[in-house]
């Protein structure tokens, strides 16, 4: 009698992550499936299929000519690793004063850490533009860069502030018995340490960095200067869409993000809310 | 001596000084900008005519597109945050059970949370399209409709699209933040409570939903910021049209700023923006910390 009971639950717990999951592919599968139909199959309600009839996978090769599509895809390394590395570099320092240090004023600046989470790049477009343009910086990636490294800059402090205070200052103690300055026990000793938290902000950074759109849509003019997100409006015309050309496109700009994304999942989740709660 | 100390104290700030100039000169100095601007008359080119009081805010309370986006920015926010949040409580309940595949569907669930919402906004806006739309194609298929629905008819329609956008993207979040606050609960308390008979929604609603009440709070106050400010999925679906019927706040403004030239309007916006957000957001924080201490004494 139990043992049916708790069988029906298994059905129902089954049937409701299969429904979930069949949902959530379901845009991705349209993405895909349409990346790869012809012209005349998109448009015609007649010829419509689930599946392409012939598999157009020409489209994949064609994007690179249609559109500068290899230099946005380039242009959002350059400015997703710059805004990474920039954002952890000032990141670093003061999460590490925030974990080892007391001082006067830090819960105010980890409130304010949290209020700048408040304001997103969107509510501040009219203030950000004048400030871009004061520095000579609206259309280049270096705006960017900055821009990107400040807004995730709460995430990486954040992040690592958890990773930091998890681990304990013992072993730098020890070290600075032995004649290491704090910098020099800081690299040695807590980095290598806090080696994985620091990887998940890493790409947690790069990630936000990755997609982020509103800004590059603002600042950007110069076809040439447009990351993936931004670049792929060029499909997007007007009178006339290039929806086949549009999801190969992105596609290129999805499937590396999705998996990175999936080598930190584990410890994402457990440090900003750790982070939040103790904060 | 003395100079030994000084050191000491002023060394926590050098080790912040990074960070700080970084948030100071590309956060702080565009949100001064932007309350300048707001009590200022700019020109279509962007010149600044100086100040002019409070005519922008004037100018936008009057404005009825402005009271119809308020409308539309509360009923947005709350329809996304509470149903993403049951959603996602529900789905983190669910993926915290053991079963065959677990790895995969938490795989999956991640999937929306990783890809630009530019990216996810323009396969929705491709999937409900009424002439070719991918929707219409898989229904017919089914068999469920027999002729082709047009889905974004009335602005309405349109807007309840936008909000299942914005509650398909943030589901997974908060989904992995309570699944990291569950993974905290100890399991003896369950053991505890099946041997005192407690049935599951006594369980729930004693055990789980305290316990996960930390995360859960952060979740949605991260939430409400990210869904209140979000902007490429009624960008890239609607654009705010048809007849500016479905723009949230921050569509507004863009639109005001950057196609219709009214820089200090739209600042004035951005404000009162700003200014609805700290109440909704830090109301929200101290009624439930407040909450939490109460329960903790």
């Amino acid at each position: 009698m139990y043992q049916k009971k708790n069988s029906w639950k298994r059905v129902f717990l089954y049937l409701f992550v299969f429904i979930v999951c069949i949902v959530i592919l379901y845009p991705y599968f349209v993405m895909f499936t349409t990346a790869a139909k012809t012209d005349g199959e998109m448009y015609s309600t007649a010829a419509a299929s689930l599946l392409p009839h012939n598999w157009q996978w020409s489209n994949f090769a064609e994007i690179w000519k249609a559109a500068p599509v290899f230099s946005y895809l380039m242009n959002s390394v350059i400015v997703s690793a710059g805004a990474t590395l920039l954002a952890i570099l000032c990141g670093i320092p003061a999460a590490y004063a925030l974990s080892r240090m007391r001082f006067k004023g830090k819960g105010a600046f980890l409130g304010a850490v949290i209020m700048s989470q408040m304001f997103s790049p969107v509510v501040l477009l009219v203030g950000i533009y004048r400030l871009m343009t004061d520095m000579g910086l609206t259309n280049s990636v270096w705006g960017l860069i900055l821009l990107n490294a400040a807004f995730n800059q709460a995430f990486a402090i954040w992040l690592l502030r958890g990773t930091f205070t998890s681990i304990s200052p013992e072993m730098e103690q020890a070290a600075k018995i032995d004649g290491c300055n704090t910098i020099q026990s800081m690299i040695r000793v807590l980095l290598p340490m806090a080696a994985p938290g620091i990887v998940t902000a890493l790409i947690f950074v790069f990630i936000n960095s990755w997609n982020e759109y509103t800004i590059a849509l603002t600042l950007i003019r110069s076809d040439v200067l447009k990351p993936i997100t931004v670049g792929i409006n060029k499909f997007y015309g007007f009178n006339f869409i290039q929806w086949q050309y549009l999801f190969a496109t992105s596609l290129f700009a999805t499937v590396p993000v999705i998996i990175l994304f999936l080598l930190i999942e584990k410890h994402l989740a457990a440090g900003l809310t750790a982070g939040g709660v103790k904060g | 001596m003395k100079k030994q100390s000084f050191r000491k104290t002023i060394e926590p700030y050098l080790w912040l000084l990074p960070s700080i100039i970084l948030m100071v000169v590309l956060i702080l100095v565009p949100i001064i900008t932007v309350f300048q601007t707001s009590f200022c008359e700019i020109s279509k080119s962007g010149v600044n005519r100086g100040f002019n009081g409070v005519d922008n805010y004037i100018a936008i309370f009057k404005n009825d597109i402005f009271w119809h986006t308020l409308g539309n920015t509360a009923l947005w926010t709350v329809v996304v945050v509470v149903l993403s949040t049951v959603l996602g409580f529900i789905l983190a309940l669910v993926l915290n059970q053991k079963f065959r595949g677990r790895k995969i569907a938490r795989a999956i669930v991640v999937f929306p949370w990783a890809t630009a919402l530019i990216i996810q906004s323009l396969i929705w806006k491709y999937i409900i399209n009424a002439d070719y739309g991918a929707l219409n194609l898989l229904l017919t298929k089914m068999g469920i409709i027999d002729h082709y629905v047009n889905w974004t008819a009335t602005p309405g329609m349109i807007f309840a699209w936008e909000c299942w956008v914005g509650i398909f993207v943030s589901v997974p979040f908060i989904t992995f933040c309570v699944l990291s606050g569950l993974q905290g609960i100890d399991q003896t308390l369950y053991e505890a409570a099946d041997v005192d008979g407690a049935g599951f929604w006594q369980k729930l609603f004693k055990i789980t939903l305290p316990l996960v009440m930390p995360s859960l709070t952060v979740s949605t106050v991260l939430s409400i910021i990210y869904v209140f400010n979000s902007f490429p999925i009624v960008w890239t679906i609607s654009k705010g049209d048809p007849a500016d019927q479905t723009h949230t706040l921050v569509t507004y403004l863009y639109k005001l700023s950057f196609t219709n030239g009214r820089s200090g309007e739209a600042a004035a916006v951005s404000v009162i923006g700003f200014l609805v957000l700290s109440i909704v957001a830090g109301g929200y924080m101290i009624l439930s910390l407040r909450k939490e201490k109460q329960e903790e004494s």
